[in-house]
């Protein structure tokens, strides 16, 4: 009976736990990265590795040998290449939960209140504002490039940061989860030739975001006082509160809806 | 929970993948 046991043990435990050590630590290894640069070199080597461990147990001798040379080179590449990255990655390292959970409904709810009640009141001051909602892909990048914050995100904050008269009101405000994280940081400009030469450099700003990343950007132009939301490189303006409010659920909440933005028939994608 | 299996799921499986993989490659090596 104790051989069972062992055996038992031996054969679906331990691989089991293996394997599930490994997960983790590829996940992570992957989260990791996520939203830098070095996420789809990394991607692209973790394939490769599927590659040649296949080609390893199918004994394909020749593309073994290639793989294995180009592992040895590839490690070093990419440690000389993503040396900013692997520095301020490792500097974070600790900070992020295992498998990070989304946001419950009804905190995702509230937060939308919030960002909704601070762009109709910064709209009606006409103050420019660009807000910047992280989904899938993340933001490390951009947010490096502002001011760190990591406060909870109420209409409050979000107004005395984009008033005029404030030092942080240049540059977008990045949100993750509930929490504004950043603040004035340099979103890359869209080069896109389709838009008007007239949008300003917050219009580009904001498209060049959504055309890089799958993140939400609202904002408010300084000139018009009007509302529009970007979301895949293209910008859908906002009539009124209430298609704000539903827009965003509809964004945010249903998370794994994937929108496409040209399909729809009660949208209009402004390309001019 | 559904939220948890959904959330980043390609990546998820894709790592899941790699660790089967690499599990069966290094015990076949060690196993030589």
């Amino acid at each position: 009976m104790p051989l069972d046991v062992w055996f038992i043990l031996k054969s679906i435990i331990r691989p089991t736990l293996e394997i599930t050590i490994l997960w983790i630590m590829f996940y992570r290894i992957l989260v990791f990265f996520e939203g830098t640069r070095a996420f789809h070199v990394l991607k692209g080597i973790m394939y490769l590795l599927v590659v040649f461990v296949l080609a390893q147990i199918l004994h394909l001798e020749t593309l073994s040998w290639l793989l294995t040379k180009f592992f040895g080179l590839s490690i070093i590449a990419f440690l000389i290449i993503f040396q900013p990255e692997l520095r301020h990655g490792l500097a974070r390292l600790g900070q992020q939960h295992l498998f990070s959970p989304t946001l419950e409904e009804s905190e995702m709810v509230a937060l939308i209140e919030e960002i909704t009640s601070a762009i109709y009141k910064l709209s009606r001051k006409k103050v420019g504002c660009l807000i910047a909602i992280e989904r899938e892909t993340k933001l490390k990048t951009y947010l490096e490039s502002g001011l760190l914050i990591d406060a909870k995100a109420s209409s409050e904050i979000l107004q005395s940061i984009f008033t005029t008269a404030s030092p942080l009101h240049d540059g977008g405000v990045i949100i993750q989860g509930e929490r504004i994280v950043a603040a004035s940081c340099l979103f890359p400009l869209s080069d896109n030739q389709n838009f008007s030469k007239l949008i300003g450099t917050r219009h580009r700003a904001a498209l060049g975001l959504t055309e890089q990343t799958d993140a939400v950007v609202i904002m408010v132009s300084e000139e018009t006082a009007e509302i529009s939301v970007a979301l895949e490189g293209g910008f859908v303006p906002i009539a009124n509160r209430e298609r704000l409010v539903a827009l965003l659920k509809d964004l945010l909440i249903t998370h794994n809806k994937k929108i496409h933005l040209r399909n729809r028939k009660d949208e209009k994608v402004v390309h001019t | 929970m559904k939220k948890w299996f959904t959330h980043n799921l390609t990546l998820k499986l894709f790592s899941l993948v790699l660790a089967i993989v690499t599990w069966i490659y290094v015990n076949g090596e060690l196993g030589k």
